[in-house]
């Protein structure tokens, strides 16, 4: 463990240098970002002046869960997002043979390779929303609220890795995943808002096959009333958990599936 | 050192039916054919022996070497290096050996070269002194003090391929695998590879396996062969051996005035030759014929066509190994086409 | 004589870009799921905007209205997508667009009809299905057939036109990569603008009044809220007028934009080499 953080700290270091090779690019991606967030807090603020509540929640409380979407979500984007690569082409142009002869772990490795800072953006408005709201919620902070809320926060991102480590693994079947990928990561954003909006189908989906649910709705809502604890955060590291498992099996099967490419 | 035993693998190949109906019933029944890009290969390979892989294209070379190193799972057969089986402790394996795609880096493109060596060392554990010395010692072989400052993707392809076998031998492995390491290359640049691989290799008793298509490496580094084709091992052994193996066919070509005249020749009941012996190929006036040197003299093969027909032009020729990997290519081929 | 001669230099690339977007068809239609979802998670967000609302009407849209604006917004902006900015991004990193100045046909036709026959599929497989969807769920909602033929045909040009003017936009966009190392941060940059811009993200009669009334002279709003607008029949005949002209313009501004910067890229390569 402690040479995989040594050896993750090296990565960091060498991709940073990569990036100041390319620092106009990385500064408009990482703007871009944070407008676009900006946008969309824009919109739910004109869709909130025309109303008082959005099926019982108030304006701040949706900028909380909002807020709260954007932490795991960031914290992956952050620090997981060669995964898309793999599903995209680093296992169809058989790159991936480079992971398999190293003395190091190849999920690992290809995590580690990549430290995607754009991400800073969704992390920063994360925080300000978060914060906002809960100056302006009023929110009493109780002490075991900071533990509960990190342990929240570290394996909501384990399920949106998990996910994404389980499709970008299809790849080493079917050459090339990133759009199944796609396709299921696009989900994250019903958890943006409060699950009572959706039809039973879309909540069954969300909260037990694809737990996305659990990023952001149920264990925001626990902060924002305190109620369910054992679902809203038990739930999440239940589910993150199962999921990861899942997924690491996956991929384990999956490099034994691994056909490189040419010759 | 390695031991491989009836090594296979199979591949699953979609087969596509032409036309807009093939894409839609390829979209909910894929139909498979299976493919055996490697079938049944076994040999053995000392410490320290410089062993050379060559086939045509597509005859499974890669495939071996990637099983070898641990990237692919065999369908069936075994292979052990140094006591490992590459795929079952894989991390452990592959702290053992080094291994360089001619055709793709391993170098951090957008960086300073050194760079990617500082995190090699990292990731194969190599201490700093140790590092120190395996630079110095690379340097001196492969001269990177050149470029060592310059971002990779402004090296010539003579230079990265120089850095990349030196990547692959940071972290001094006991076995060195090369898949083309000289594709590309022009002949100045191929000769100082060459001398680098001897070097390594005579110094260090480094085990190096190597694909290539250009026999000027084999001829020039390897004791041993091994050649497949379309899976299967063809050949297994000294050049020297396959000279001798092969190098006794000739090749007699002439081109006939007459070219009625082509009744006349009748080597095999003249000259008392079996089939395995000799061969005759005529297309019109040219007529080939492959013999047996040992079987009948080039002298008496020579006197008795001129004394039978004339011609215009002829030729002998001696068979080089570049001949005789073509002939066995050839010979592979047509066995399994007819 | 001279169209025929331009239809079959041009047609190899069309059937090229079929045959392509058929090969990926599985990625697509994954692609597609994916994207729309992102309606179906606001087509809730707004029926409960509704719910919660006490009028029938939120500022001015129906439940329906928006309904339509959404999906149509999603259409639009998927048949008007174009990947100009990266062909030609690719080209000029790799240095293949000099491969292009000793070809007897123009870059942005090659590219255009290739990405025609891309559009064909996409047109076969999603256009009538999100179509006849809409309209579905607005005859079972209000009781009657809204479809209306010549909202729908003048749609359709007007489309078309937003396609064109997005794929010149685009061409000329690529180009930065003369001037830039990466384009990725710049692309995304521009996603970003043009959603907005164009009132994809937010319809523009939810800005305020001035607000939406800069973007609607400027040439964003040609590429979505135009046509989509004129299929929900939000515009009166003068105005659908008004507006097509304005894509026209635009269109033109566009295509001379594209070519000043192609001779601008020509000199440079010819001055500096590739």
């Amino acid at each position: 463990m402690r040479r995989m953080l040594r050896l993750h700290r090296i990565f960091v270091a060498q991709y940073m240098k990569n990036l100041m090779e390319y620092k106009v690019d990385f500064l408009t991606g990482a703007i871009s970002f944070l407008l676009g967030q900006v946008i969309q807090i824009a919109f739910l603020g004109i869709i909130f002046s025309q109303i008082p509540d959005l099926v019982g929640w108030e304006f701040n409380e949706i900028l909380f869960i909002y807020g709260f979407s954007l932490i795991p979500k960031g914290m992956d984007h952050l620090l997981f997002d060669n995964l898309w690569s793999v599903g995209y082409f680093i296992v169809r142009k058989g790159d991936f043979d480079k992971y398999l002869t190293r003395p190091i772990n190849s999920l690992f490795y290809v995590i580690a390779e990549k430290f995607c800072v754009d991400a800073f953006g969704e992390l920063l408005i994360g925080l300000i929303l978060i914060v906002y709201s809960t100056v302006q919620l009023k929110l009493t902070i109780t002490w075991y609220m900071i533990p509960l809320f990190i342990v929240a926060v570290v394996f909501a991102t384990l399920i949106y890795t998990s996910i994404k480590i389980a499709t970008s693994a299809i790849a080493f079947w079917t050459k090339a995943s990133g759009h199944i990928t796609h396709m299921f990561y696009m989900t994250n954003d019903f958890s943006k808002y409060p699950t009572t909006i959706y039809n039973k189908f879309v909540r069954t989906f969300i909260t037990y096959i694809v737990p996305f649910a659990f990023t952001a709705f149920y264990p925001a809502s626990f902060f924002l009333t305190g109620e369910n604890p054992l679902f809203c955060i038990g739930g999440t590291v239940l589910a993150s958990v199962v999921l990861f498992t899942i997924s690491v099996c996956i991929w384990n099967k999956g490099i034994k599936a691994y056909e490189s490419a040419g010759s | 050192m390695i031991y491989v035993n009836d090594l296979s693998k199979e591949f699953k190949k979609a087969i596509k039916e032409p036309g807009l109906k093939g894409s839609v019933k390829a979209l909910f029944k894929p139909n498979y054919e299976i493919i055996k890009a490697v079938d049944g290969i076994s040999f053995h390979v000392p410490k320290g022996e410089m062993l050379g892989f060559i086939g045509p294209n597509g005859a499974g070379k890669s495939t071996v070497i990637k099983m070898l190193t641990g990237i692919l799972t065999p369908t069936s057969g075994t292979c052990e290096i140094n006591g490992h089986i590459p795929q079952e402790n894989r991390q452990k394996y592959v702290k053992e050996i080094g291994v360089v795609f001619g055709q793709r880096t391993q170098l951090w493109w957008d960086l300073a070269l050194r760079e990617t060596y500082s995190v090699l060392k990292e990731i194969y554990d190599v201490p700093d002194k140790e590092f120190k010395e395996r630079m110095a010692f690379l340097n001196e072989v492969l001269e990177l003090d050149d470029f060592i400052s310059s971002p990779v993707r402004t090296l010539s392809l003579g230079q990265r391929m120089r850095a990349d076998i030196a990547a692959s031998l940071l972290h001094n492995p006991k076995v060195l695998f090369l898949d083309e390491p000289t594709i590309g290359l022009d002949v100045v640049v191929k000769e100082n590879i060459r001398n680098a691989i001897q070097k390594i290799n005579a110094e260090e008793g480094t085990t190096v396996i190597l694909t290539t298509h250009d026999l000027a490496d084999i001829e020039l580094l390897c004791n041993r062969i091994v050649m497949i084709d379309k899976g299967k091992k063809v050949f297994d052994g000294q050049i020297n051996d396959l000279k001798r193996e092969f190098g006794q066919m000739r090749d007699l070509k002439f081109e006939l005035m007459n070219t009625c005249d082509i009744s006349k020749l009748n080597y095999k009941e003249d000259l008392k030759l079996s089939d395995d012996d000799m061969k005759l190929e005529s297309e019109k006036a040219i007529v080939s014929v492959r013999f047996d040197s040992d079987k009948v003299s080039v002298e008496d093969m020579l006197s008795y066509t001129l004394s039978k027909v004339h011609v215009k032009d002829i030729n002998l020729k001696d068979a080089d190994i570049e001949e005789i990997i073509r002939r066995l290519y050839k010979r592979e081929v047509s066995i399994d086409e007819v | 004589m001279k169209f025929k001669k331009f239809i079959r230099t041009y047609r190899p690339f069309t059937r090229a870009g079929m045959l392509e977007s058929v090969a990926y068809r599985a990625n697509f239609f994954c692609f597609l799921i994916g994207e729309i979802m992102s309606c179906f998670i606001m087509f809730f967000v707004w029926k409960a905007v509704f719910q919660s609302s006490n009028g029938e009407t939120f500022m001015g849209f129906t439940m329906e209205d928006m309904v339509v604006y959404l999906f149509i917004t999603f259409l639009t902006g998927y048949l008007t997508y174009s990947d100009g900015t990266y062909a030609i991004a690719t080209e000029i990193r790799d240095g293949s667009i000099a491969m292009r100045m000793i070809k007897p046909c123009s870059f942005d036709m090659c590219f255009l009809f290739q990405e025609l026959g891309n559009k064909i599929i996409n047109v076969l497989f999603i256009f009538a299905p999100l179509v006849i969807g809409v309209e579905a769920y607005r005859w079972v909602i209000t009781g009657a057939c809204q479809f209306n033929i010549s909202y729908f045909l003048l749609y359709v040009v007007s489309l078309i036109m937003a396609y064109l003017i997005s794929f010149y936009f685009n061409v000329s966009y690529g180009f930065m990569a003369f001037y830039l190392k990466n384009l990725w941060g710049a692309d995304i940059l521009k996603e970003c603008i043009i959603n907005f811009l164009s009132g994809a993200t937010i319809p523009l009669a939810f800005m305020p009044t001035a607000l939406a009334n800069v973007l609607s002279f400027l040439p964003f709003s040609s590429l979505s809220y135009t046509p989509v607008m004129i299929y929900m029949g939000m515009y009166s005949g003068e105005e659908i007028a008004f507006k097509m002209l304005m894509q026209v313009f635009w269109l033109m501004v566009m295509v001379l934009l594209s070519k000043a910067v192609w001779n601008h890229a020509v000199k440079r390569l010819c001055s500096q080499g590739g």
